[in-house]
């Protein structure tokens, strides 16, 4: 048997044995989270510095899957009382869980904390709720244009070329994959929801009126740019039918050196550079008809469920983990954006700005970034898109067609919702 | 004497869980039908048959049916038939029939998830084993899973290779049963192999037929664990068979009317075959014996 | 068996090896370290096993299939085979009608279920637990269908001798009945077993915790949440798919004959 087998079952019998009996801390908090890889690092370093602080309290960090999957695993939750006591709840999506309360209101927490004070202002907002605070902000995003400089470069780009509008992208893409697609190398990697998102905001429309919540899914302007996404795959083939399917492969294939030009959450920084070095480079979003980006990423709420004791302990490792001491960790560990003032003028802050080139991209578009709204629809629709999207970008369906009824259907959801 | 209660004891404890879990939840079904609820909210309002004027009225619900019934139709009848043909080679008692019948059977009983991962392995567009044996005879590399129009009939495959070793045994059983006087007979009117398979073989075994048929098309309309693994019911809704559906309103979009409905009319649809089998069954047994 | 000629089993087992053959180059990956594999090397190793039971515990999700698999198995071939007694040897008033009930839920597909029971064990706190895995599966009208009939075709002059010696009816069911009707119980059991240890849907919903998965939510989970740094580490995956097949691939081989008298019972209805 090799010595890492020898372990492996050690370790698998001790957990059978012992999982009743590990060390009681006073108070454990249950918290679900969405972040693996790269990121689930960072996290844990924040929480082993929480515990270390707090010998009292164990953060029992499960990692469920994507937004979506936090969104979907807590509803079903929810009749059998098996919620956890914090969870990561993606911005555009606790609406629906503030609305019904599942989520407590935290607004009494932060108004006694300092915390309040050293937020962004654009960070704060994203936990308001109805004039509420539901979740305070823990990873904050803008979507970015990530490239291989190295495929560029052997595409024929020897200067950057602009990448401004959809024609500029469309253009490049169809280079590189002219050039180099017979290595399995393709123009663009299809865009992720949160990317779609923001380049409809760059058509100059959205999903949801952010005043109004009213749905613009069939709005001309966003129609043009589905139609642009889709376009991508289908028409121009510049982008694999791999990413629409199962929007991680798009990301992993740029990473594994696959694909020329990525739209992505900044949150994926840290590992793109791990991933490609030097050859890595980012840049703003385009701006086909405006400079608009969506501020994405996630808060961390407690569950109303939760006992009260419960509460003040996951609210305590709530408003460490915003601290600026963890926010600087966390931003030169995985490439979100510093949420907390302070965060610039740590260590680990001002080392990640000044040797990992890019990292600022997200956060020097702020200027032209737009929070979104979040009536309880949100989370029905964003669950929905993904099978509207496929049969759009797959060629199945008519992306006009397929946005009235999808905006036709949201608009009945909505009002089923809050019914 | 045993007591009069005696054999409600016996049978108490298994409609005990039957009562509980098969038929309470059929009730609670049809109810949850005309409601609206997502879990979440206190209150469930009655909204009438509108789950299901939403159901009939929308695209996703067609397309599923349209799916499923390709699927359904499609696969059994070329399962049924290669099972046949199969069994008939294989019926004999020798050792070669014996290593392929265990070979055929095996995949039956290997757990499904398994199977569907590992053929998403083996249809997978860059590591798989289906592309590497197009490259190696000089074919373009093909997206199987991701394209739409092949998605449906990988996994008619997949579904093939896991229940082909079920129904040649069942029909191996059926051909043990037809005596060897039947066979001798034909072949001393002077019939070929052929005509033996086609005047004797195949009209005696129409009762295992029957029953194959109507279970494997019973068994089709409620696949869902290779759609699950292998696909989610893309791509663009190109595998999303109807249990499918069901798990997605239900477990990911919380529409909990709509889900119970759903769970309805395919519970229609399945009384309406289970019923058709019985007919038919009943009558064709009826007349070949 | 006649053993025949040495070619045609030959070819035989290579038809078979070809039919198994995308089962089989799995198990052989699994032995297989995955920076060597993608660079189209070879290089054996166990380490994808004591990856997916250290790092991914597989030995746990093993350990709760055999819990649930095992015990959905006794308990439901034991209600089954009371009922299938009483059904056999009892006129009773509302027997008919309660056999048809068992036997309805043939018909019956268990999705229509799969909300309310959800909410069912919601009510009463036991999902996230062995119970809310296994009680809903317990029931199994196709087994005390079976049983029945296997049941109808013992003597019932054996249970009268029983009677004359003064046993009381379980005495009769467990001393005369069972040891007769042994192998149907047996290959029904094997067949209740095999269909639970299989399950998927239920479990799906059922639990939430890491803690009671099985190896089919497991595999499913680990296979979807692709581990590695780029895309899906399929040596890895291969080696829990291999832990997932391995106990019924093993029960298989031993106990061949049960298993398929089992399923052709079944369908001989």
């Amino acid at each position: 048997m090799t010595p890492k087998l020898r372990t492996a079952l050690a370790l698998s019998l001790s957990t059978l044995c012992a999982t009743t009996a590990s060390a009681q801390a006073e108070v454990t908090v249950q918290f679900w989270h969405s972040f693996s890889k790269g990121n689930e690092k960072a996290l844990e370093q924040i929480i082993t510095n929480f515990e270390a602080a707090n010998p009292d309290i164990k953060i029992d960090a499960d990692f469920i899957g994507n937004y979506n999957d936090i969104v979907t695993k807590l509803q079903a939750a929810i009749p059998a009382n098996r919620a956890p006591d914090a969870v990561i709840m993606e911005v555009t999506r606790y609406g629906l869980f503030a609305d019904r309360g599942v989520l407590a209101d935290l607004t009494g927490y932060l108004d006694a904390d300092p915390l309040k004070e050293q937020l962004f202002d654009f960070a704060r907002k994203v936990g308001v709720y109805n004039g509420k605070n539901y979740i305070i902000p823990f990873n904050s995003s803008t979507p970015v244009l990530y490239y291989n400089k190295d495929i560029l470069t052997r595409a024929g780009f020897t200067e950057e070329p602009a990448l401004k509008t959809y024609d500029d992208v469309l253009k490049v893409a169809r280079q590189i994959t002219e050039k180099l697609g017979s290595e399995g190398i393709s123009g663009v990697a299809a865009p992720g929801q949160f990317a779609r998102w923001g380049l409809v905001m760059d058509n100059d429309s959205n999903l949801i009126d952010p005043d109004s919540n009213e749905v613009l899914l069939d709005a001309p302007n966003t129609i043009e740019a589905y139609q642009w996404m889709a376009s991508l795959v289908h028409e121009h083939k510049v982008a694999s039918p791999d990413g629409v399917t199962e929007e991680d492969n798009g990301r992993d294939a740029f990473w594994a050196g696959k694909v020329g030009i990525m739209f992505n959450s900044t949150g994926n920084y840290t590992q793109s550079r791990k991933a490609l070095g030097d050859k890595l480079a980012v840049r703003p979003m385009p701006c086909n008809k405006v400079c608009s980006v969506p501020i994405g990423g996630a808060g961390i709420g407690i569950l109303s469920s939760a006992k009260q004791e419960v509460k003040d302990a996951a609210y305590k490792f709530i408003s460490f983990a915003a601290s600026a001491e963890s926010n600087a960790i966390w931003f030169a560990g995985t490439g979100y954006m510093p949420i907390n003032k302070g965060a610039a003028r740590q260590p680990a802050a001002a080392e990640a700005l000044k040797t990992q080139p890019g990292i600022d991209v997200a956060i020097e578009q702020l200027e032209f970034a737009h929070g979104r709204p979040r009536p309880p629809v949100v989370t029905w629709m964003r669950s929905s898109e993904y099978d509207q999207w496929q049969a759009m970008a797959l060629g199945q369906r008519d992306v006009a067609e397929t946005l009235k009824a999808f905006a036709t259907s949201t608009r009945n959801e909505s009002q089923r919702l809050s019914n | 004497m045993p007591r009069k209660f005696t054999p409600y004891l016996f049978v108490l404890p298994l409609i005990a869980f039957i009562v509980v879990f098969t038929y309470i939840p059929i009730l609670t079904s049809l109810n949850l039908s005309v409601r609206e609820w997502d879990f979440l909210s206190p209150d469930k309002p009655f909204v009438g048959f509108e789950n299901y004027r939403l159901l009939l009225d929308s695209h996703e619900f067609w397309n599923s049916l349209r799916v499923t019934a390709i699927f359904a139709f499609v696969s059994v009848p070329i399962r049924l038939v290669l099972a046949l043909l199969i069994a008939s080679f294989l019926v004999r008692e020798t050792l070669s029939a014996r290593i392929l019948r265990g070979a055929l059977f095996l995949p039956f009983v290997t757990s499904t998830v398994s199977i569907a991962v590992i053929f998403s392995w083996v249809f997978s567009t860059d590591y798989g084993m289906a592309n590497a044996l197009l490259r190696a005879i000089g074919g373009e590399k093909v997206p199987w899973l991701q394209d739409p129009a092949i998605a449906l009939w990988v996994l008619i495959l997949v579904n093939t290779w896991k229940q082909l070793g079920y129904d040649v045994i069942i029909y191996i059983a059926g051909l043990q049963a037809i005596s060897n006087e039947l066979y001798d007979a034909a072949a001393v009117d002077g019939g070929g192999r052929l005509h033996v398979f086609r005047r004797v073989t195949v009209p005696l075994v129409m009762p295992t037929t029957y029953f194959l048929l109507v279970i494997s098309v019973i068994e089709a309309f409620q696949i869902f664990t290779i759609v699950n693994v292998m696909t989610h019911g893309g791509p663009a809704g190109a595998t999303d068979m109807l249990v499918n559906m069901l798990y997605r309103t239900g477990f990911t979009l919380f529409d909990i009317g709509k889900g119970s409905a759903l769970a309805v009319l395919l519970f229609a649809i399945l009384i309406t075959l289970a019923w058709i089998k019985a007919r038919v069954i009943g009558r064709k047994v009826h007349y070949e014996a | 068996m006649k053993p025949d000629n040495p070619l045609v089993t030959g070819l035989a087992l290579v038809a078979g090896l070809i039919f198994l053959s995308p089962a089989l180059y799995s198990i052989w990956m699994s032995f297989q370290a995955a920076d060597a594999f993608y660079a189209g090397k070879l290089k054996f190793t166990l380490d994808n096993y004591a990856l997916a039971i250290g790092q991914y515990h597989f030995a746990r999700y093993l350990l709760n299939s055999i819990i649930v698999s095992g015990l959905v198995t006794v308990i439901g071939i034991t209600l089954s085979t009371m009922a299938a007694y009483a059904f056999a040897r009892y006129e009773f008033p509302g027997g008919n009608f309660l056999f048809g009930a068992v036997i309805a839920t043939l018909m019956i597909p268990s999705h229509i279920s799969l909300i309310p029971n959800y909410l069912t064990l919601a009510k009463v706190d036991l999902l996230d637990t062995y119970a809310g895995l296994i009680l809903p599966a317990i029931s199994n009208g196709f087994a005390a269908f079976f049983l029945r009939q296997y049941i109808r075709g013992i003597p019932r002059a054996l249970d009268e001798a029983a009677y004359m010696d003064g046993a009381r009816p379980w005495q009769v069911l467990w001393r005369v009945i069972v040891p007769i009707a042994k192998p149907a119980i047996l290959s029904m059991g094997l067949y209740v077993f095999i269909t639970e240890w299989n399950n998927y849907i239920w479990p799906l919903v059922a639990v939430g915790k890491e803690d009671l998965y099985t190896l089919q939510i497991g595999l499913a989970r680990l296979y979807r949440l692709n581990p590695g740094e780029g895309g899906i580490d399929w040596p890895l995956v291969m080696a829990a798919s291999t832990i997932t097949i391995l106990p019924v691939l093993i029960g298989f081989v031993l106990i061949e004959r049960h298993l398929v008298r089992g399923i052709t019972m079944g369908a001989v209805k």
